[in-house]
C-alpha cells in the first residue's frame, strides 16, 4: 500500500492528479444517484466500445475495391473471435442511435437546455450529426451489396443538393464513380476524421456538463450523493446491460456481410440501416423535382429548429413547443420507419388481390432480391473458403466465374423463354424462379443423368412435356411423330407379354446407365465406377444386342452413330451430355452431329467463327454448361494443395 | 469548477461507508467487464496469427538432369502457391535453393538460399569455391558448412532441405528424373535448425 501511495503522492506533486481524481470522481450528485442519469455515460461506454474494437479492426482492414469485401470476409470467417469483433462495433454502432435517441428525449423533455446549458445542448447536436456520419461512412466499408448500394442512393442524393452538389459528391466519392478512393475517403472519414471530432467535442460536452452540474430533476428527492460510487455503479451496470444486449444480438443474429459490391449487378433490396429508413420513407413523397424539398429543405429546416431548441424553449410555451415537436418528429420517424418495413414486407403479410396488386409486387420483388442476395452471399463466403482462397483480382471474379450463381442467370436470360428447368417430383426452392408452367422444349433439369434419360426411354414421359410432348412439339400428335418417340413406343407396345417387357425394361435400364456414363456427370462418377459391369452390357445393348429383343430388329445405332457404329446418323450419342458435347451442341445444335434438319427452333448460340457474330461467348456456354450438370466447386471437394509442381 | 471535491471532513460516517465501499467495488467490477469485453475480443482477434501454421509444401524444382555430378551448386528458383490472409496465389516463387551433386551421387544435396544468420538471400558467384552472404558477409564452404566454422557470424551451417528423387513418365515411353525438395522455412539465428511454424 505504502509504495502506492508513495506514487500517487510523486504524481500527485507534479501533475496534481488527486485533485483531478477528486474532481472527476466527488461531482455532487444532488437528489442521489439515480437510474435516470445513466444515458450520457452509457453513450461515453458505447463510444469507447466503438474506438476499441474500431482500432482492432483496423488492424485487419484493407480499403480498397479488391480488399475490402475480402478482408472483412476474413476478419467474419477466418479470424479468432473475428465474428464476435466485428458484429460488437455492427451492433454498438446501432445501440448508439438508441442511446442518442434517449438522451435527447430526456435533455428536451426535462428542459435541460435551458440557460446556462444552451451551449452544451448545440454541442451535443453536434456529437449526434458526428454519430451519424459515422453510421453512414461506416455503412459502406465492408464493401458488399448493401451496404454499397444503399451508400450510392445517399451519394446520389447528395449530388441533388442546390449548387455544389456535383461536386459535392466527387469530393465524397473521390471521382464520378465508386473506387479505390471512395473506400479510402470513407475509411478516413470514418477511423480518423470523424472520430477526432468526436472526442474534440465530447470533451467539451463534458467539460460543459461538469462545470453547470447535473440537471436535477428532483433535487429533494434524497440526501445529494457524490457520482462515485452510487451513479458509476449505475451507470456500469447500464453500460454492462447494453453491452450484454449487444453481445446477444451478435450471437443471435451475428454481423451481415452480403455478397461484394457489384457495380453491375444491382441490388434491388438495397435499404439503408434502420435508422435511416424513415428519410428512405420519407423521400418517396417528394416525386421528381420535389425531391429536393425531402432530401434536403425539409431535413435541413428540422435540424436547424433543433438547434434552435434553447432559445425557443426560454418560455414556458416554448418548452411546451418543443417537446411537442420532439414528439411529432420522434412519431413521425416511427410512422414512417413502421411504413416502410410494412411496405417492404406486404407480400408476407398480407394475400394478393386486385387493388394491392401493385403493392404485393414491389413488396415481393423485395423479399425476393433480399433472399436472392442473401443465397448469393452463402455462395460467395462458401467459395472464399475453399481451398483455393480469393484470387489476386478479388471475390468478384468468385462470383463471376461460379456456374452455381451464374449459370441461372444466363439461363434464365436465354433459355428459360423455351425450356422449363424444374425436378417433375420434387419442387427444389432454389430454382422455382426458373419453372416455366408452359414450355415449348424439353424440361433440362438433371440433363443426362440416368433418370433423365431413362425418361426419354419411357414411352409414356417421352410424349409428356418434360421431354418430346412439349407444346407446340413436331415430334408427336397425328402422325407427325418422328422416328425416335415411335421406336420407344412400338418398343414397349401394349401387346407385349410380361416377360417381354420386363426384358427390354432392363435393357433400357442399363442402356441409360451406360449413355449416362458417356456425360461423365461429377454427381454420378460414384456409381459409374460401381456399376462398369452394368454399363458394358449397356454399351452392348445400344451397339446391336436391342435388335435381338424387340420385334423391330432395330437398336439404337440403327439410327444413332455411337461407339464403333460410326457415321450412322444423329443425333451422335458419343460423350452425349459430356461437358463437350453440350458445349458443341449449344454452340450449334443444327450441326449434323445433332439435330441437322429435324432441329425444332434450338437456337445456334455461338455457331460462326467470327466471335462477334456469336449469341453467348464461350465462357457463358461454359457457366451454362457447368450449371446444367452440376458441375461447381462444392466445400467437400477438399483438394490437397501442398504439393505443386512446376509445369 | 461550480462544484468544489467534497473534503474529508463530510465524508459519509462509518455504515455508509461500509455501504459506499461494496458500492466502489461493484462498480469497478461491473466497469471492468465492460470495458474488458471488447478489449478482450479485440486482443483474441489480434493475435489470431499465433493459431495459423505455416505448412511447408514439397516443389518440383529441377529435373536431374540440370544438376551434374560436378560439385558445384547450382540455383533453382522455388515456384508454389503463396497464401496471404484471403488470397491464394497460384504458382509464385516463394524463394530458392541450391542443389549440389558430388560425383557418383544419386541424388543432390539441397540447401535453401536463406542465410540461417538474418535470412537474407546467400549468393554464390559461378566458379567461386564458396557461397557468400550479402548482408553480414557469412562464407559457407561448397557443402554448406561455415568457412571459418564457430567465428563466422552465421551461427550454424547452411540449412539442407529433404530431397526427393521421382521418376516421370513420358508420352515417349522413356522416363525422366525430377528433384523435388520439401521447402521448408528455418528460424534464423539459432545454432539448431528449427522449423518456422
Ligand atoms: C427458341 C426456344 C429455345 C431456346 C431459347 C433454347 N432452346 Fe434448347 N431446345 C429447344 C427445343 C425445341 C429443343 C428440342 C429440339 C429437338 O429435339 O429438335 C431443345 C433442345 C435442347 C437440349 C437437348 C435436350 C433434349 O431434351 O433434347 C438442350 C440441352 C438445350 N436445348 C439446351 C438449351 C439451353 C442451355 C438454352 C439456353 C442457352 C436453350 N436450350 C435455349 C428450344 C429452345
Ligand atoms: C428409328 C431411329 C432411332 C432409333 C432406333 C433411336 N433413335 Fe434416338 N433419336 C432419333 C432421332 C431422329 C432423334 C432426334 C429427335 C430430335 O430432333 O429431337 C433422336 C433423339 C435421341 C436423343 C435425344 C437427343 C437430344 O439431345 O435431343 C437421345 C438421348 C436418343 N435419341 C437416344 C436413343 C437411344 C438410347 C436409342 C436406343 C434405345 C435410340 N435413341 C434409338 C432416332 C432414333
Amino acid at each position: 500500500m505504502s509504495a502506492i501511495r508513495t506514487i500517487v503522492d510523486w504524481l500527485d506533486d507534479r501533475a496534481g492528479v488527486r485533485e483531478l481524481v477528486n474532481e472527476a470522481l466527488y461531482e455532487s450528485v444532488p437528489g442521489g444517484s439515480r437510474w435516470r442519469y445513466v444515458w450520457g455515460s452509457a453513450l461515453v461506454m458505447a463510444f469507447v466500445t466503438q474506438a476499441l474494437t474500431g482500432i482492432f479492426l483496423w488492424m485487419a482492414y484493407s480499403p480498397s475495391t479488391q480488399t475490402a469485401w475480402e478482408s472483412v470476409y476474413y476478419i467474419e470467417h477466418e479470424m479468432a473471435g473475428g465474428w464476435l469483433l466485428r458484429g460488437i462495433h455492427h451492433y454498438m454502432a446501432q445501440m448508439m442511435i438508441v442511446l442518442l435517441a434517449i438522451h435527447f428525449i430526456q435533455v428536451v423533455w426535462d428542459g435541460a437546455y435551458r440557460a446556462p446549458r444552451e451551449l452544451n445542448f448545440v454541442i451535443g447536436l453536434v456529437l449526434m450529426l458526428v454519430v451519424l456520419g459515422l453510421s453512414f461512412t461506416g455503412y459502406l466499408l465492408p464493401w458488399d451489396q448493401k451496404g454499397y448500394w444503399a451508400t450510392n442512393v445517399g451519394t446520389e442524393l447528395a449530388s441533388q443538393a442546390p449548387i455544389a452538389g456535383v461536386a459535392l459528391k466527387k469530393l465524397a466519392v473521390g471521382g464520378s464513380d465508386y473506387g479505390h478512393h471512395t473506400l479510402t475517403r470513407f475509411f478516413a472519414l470514418h477511423a480518423g476524421v470523424l472520430p477526432a471530432l468526436l472526442v474534440g467535442f465530447l470533451v467539451l460536452h463534458i467539460m460543459l456538463f461538469r462545470r453547470h452540474g447535473l440537471h436535477a430533476k428532483d433535487r429533494n428527492r434524497a440526501p445529494d450523493t457524490t457520482f462515485w460510487p452510487d451513479q458509476v455503479l449505475k451507470d456500469s451496470v447500464a453500460s454492462l446491460g447494453i453491452l450484454a444486449a449487444v453481445l446477444a444480438l451478435t450471437v443471435w443474429k451475428g454481423a451481415e456481410l452480403m455478397a461484394p459490391a457489384d457495380a453491375a449487378n444491382p441490388y434491388d433490396a438495397a435499404r439503408p440501416e434502420w435508422y435511416f429508413l424513415f428519410l428512405f420513407q420519407f423521400l418517396k413523397w417528394f416525386p421528381g423535382e420535389l425531391e429536393i424539398w425531402g432530401a434536403f429543405i425539409i431535413p435541413g429546416i428540422v435540424v436547424a429548429v433543433l438547434f434552435v431548441m434553447p432559445w425557443i424553449g426560454r418560455s414556458k410555451a416554448g418548452h411546451l413547443l418543443n417537446v411537442a415537436l420532439m414528439g411529432v418528429l420522434f412519431g413521425g420517424a416511427a410512422f414512417l420507419t413502421a411504413q416502410a418495413l410494412y411496405d417492404d414486407n406486404f407480400a408476407a403479410w398480407n394475400e394478393k388481390t386486385e387493388d394491392n396488386a401493385a403493392r404485393y409486387e414491389a413488396s415481393q420483388g423485395f423479399l425476393d432480391a433480399k433472399q436472392e442476395a442473401e443465397h448469393e452471399a452463402r455462395r460467395v463466403i462458401e467459395l472464399a473458403r475453399s481451398p483455393a482462397k480469393i484470387p489476386p483480382t478479388g471475390a468478384l471474379t468468385l462470383v463471376y466465374n461460379d456456374p452455381y450463381l451464374q449459370g441461372p442467370k444466363l439461363y434464365k436470360q436465354n433459355c428459360a423463354g423455351c425450356h422449363n428447368y424444374a425436378d417433375p417430383e420434387n419442387s427444389d426452392l432454389r430454382w422455382a424462379y426458373l419453372v416455366n408452367k408452359n414450355p415449348s422444349a424439353p424440361n433440362l433439369f438433371g440433363v443426362g443423368t440416368r433418370k433423365w434419360i431413362s425418361g426419354l426411354l419411357d414411352p409414356k414421359q417421352i410424349v409428356s412435356a418434360h421431354y418430346f410432348g412439349y407444346a407446340g412439339s413436331p415430334f408427336v400428335g397425328d402422325g407427325d411423330q418422328t422416328d425416335m418417340v415411335d421406336f420407344i413406343q412400338e418398343s414397349l407396345s401394349e401387346d407385349l407379354d410380361n416377360e417381354q417387357r420386363q426384358a427390354i425394361q432392363t435393357a433400357f435400364k442399363k442402356i441409360a446407365a451406360a449413355l449416362s456414363a458417356e456425360a461423365r456427370l461429377p454427381s454420378q462418377a460414384e456409381a459409374d465406377a460401381r456399376d462398369a459391369e452394368m454399363i458394358t452390357e449397356g454399351r452392348a445393348l445400344l451397339t446391336g444386342g436391342l435388335a435381338d429383343l424387340l420385334e423391330s430388329g432395330t437398336s439404337c445405332t440403327d439410327c444413332h452413330t455411337f461407339g464403333e457404329m460410326q457415321d450412322i446418323g444423329s443425333p451422335v450419342l458419343d460423350d452425349y451430355m459430356s461437358r463437350r458435347w453440350l458445349l458443341d451442341f449449344l454452340s450449334n445444335a443444327s450441326d449434323e452431329r445433332f439435330y441437322g434438319e429435324l432441329n425444332d427452333r434450338m437456337p445456334a448460340f455461338a455457331p460462326h467463327d467470327d466471335l462477334r457474330l456469336n449469341q453467348l461467348d464461350h465462357k457463358s456456354l461454359e457457366l451454362i454448361v457447368d450449371w446444367l450438370r452440376s458441375d461447381w466447386y462444392r466445400p467437400s471437394q477438399d483438394t490437397d494443395a501442398s504439393e505443386t509442381a512446376n509445369p | 469548477m461550480a462544484n468544489p471535491p467534497a473534503s474529508q471532513s463530510d465524508r459519509p460516517n462509518a455504515t455508509k461507508n461500509r455501504r459506499s465501499f461494496f458500492a466502489a467495488l461493484a462498480a469497478i467490477t461491473t466497469g471492468a467487464v465492460v470495458v474488458l469485453t471488447p478489449l478482450a475480443v479485440g486482443v483474441v482477434t489480434f493475435l489470431s496469427p499465433l493459431l495459423r501454421k505455416r505448412q511447408s509444401s514439397t516443389v518440383r524444382v529441377a529435373l536431374l538432369a540440370q544438376v551434374p555430378d560436378d560439385g558445384l551448386p547450382r540455383y533453382f528458383p522455388v515456384v508454389a502457391d503463396r497464401e496471404d490472409a484471403w488470397n491464394r496465389y497460384p504458382q509464385q516463387r516463394v524463394g530458392g535453393v541450391y542443389l549440389v551433386r558430388q560425383a557418383d551421387e544419386a541424388a543432390p544435396t539441397a540447401f535453401t538460399a536463406k542465410c540461417p544468420h538474418a535470412g537474407c538471400f546467400i549468393g554464390y558467384a559461378a566458379g567461386a569455391d564458396h557461397f557468400q552472404c550479402p548482408c553480414h558477409t557469412s562464407a559457407f564452404k561448397l557443402d554448406g558448412s561455415r568457412v571459418r566454422g564457430d567465428d563466422e557470424v552465421s551461427p550454424r551451417d547452411m540449412d539442407q532441405l529433404p530431397v526427393e528423387l521421382r521418376e516421370l513418365q513420358l508420352a515417349s515411353g522413356e522416363t525422366a528424373t525430377e528433384v523435388w525438395v520439401e521447402f521448408i522455412d528455418f528460424q534464423t539465428g539459432h545454432k539448431q535448425p528449427i522449423h518456422t511454424t
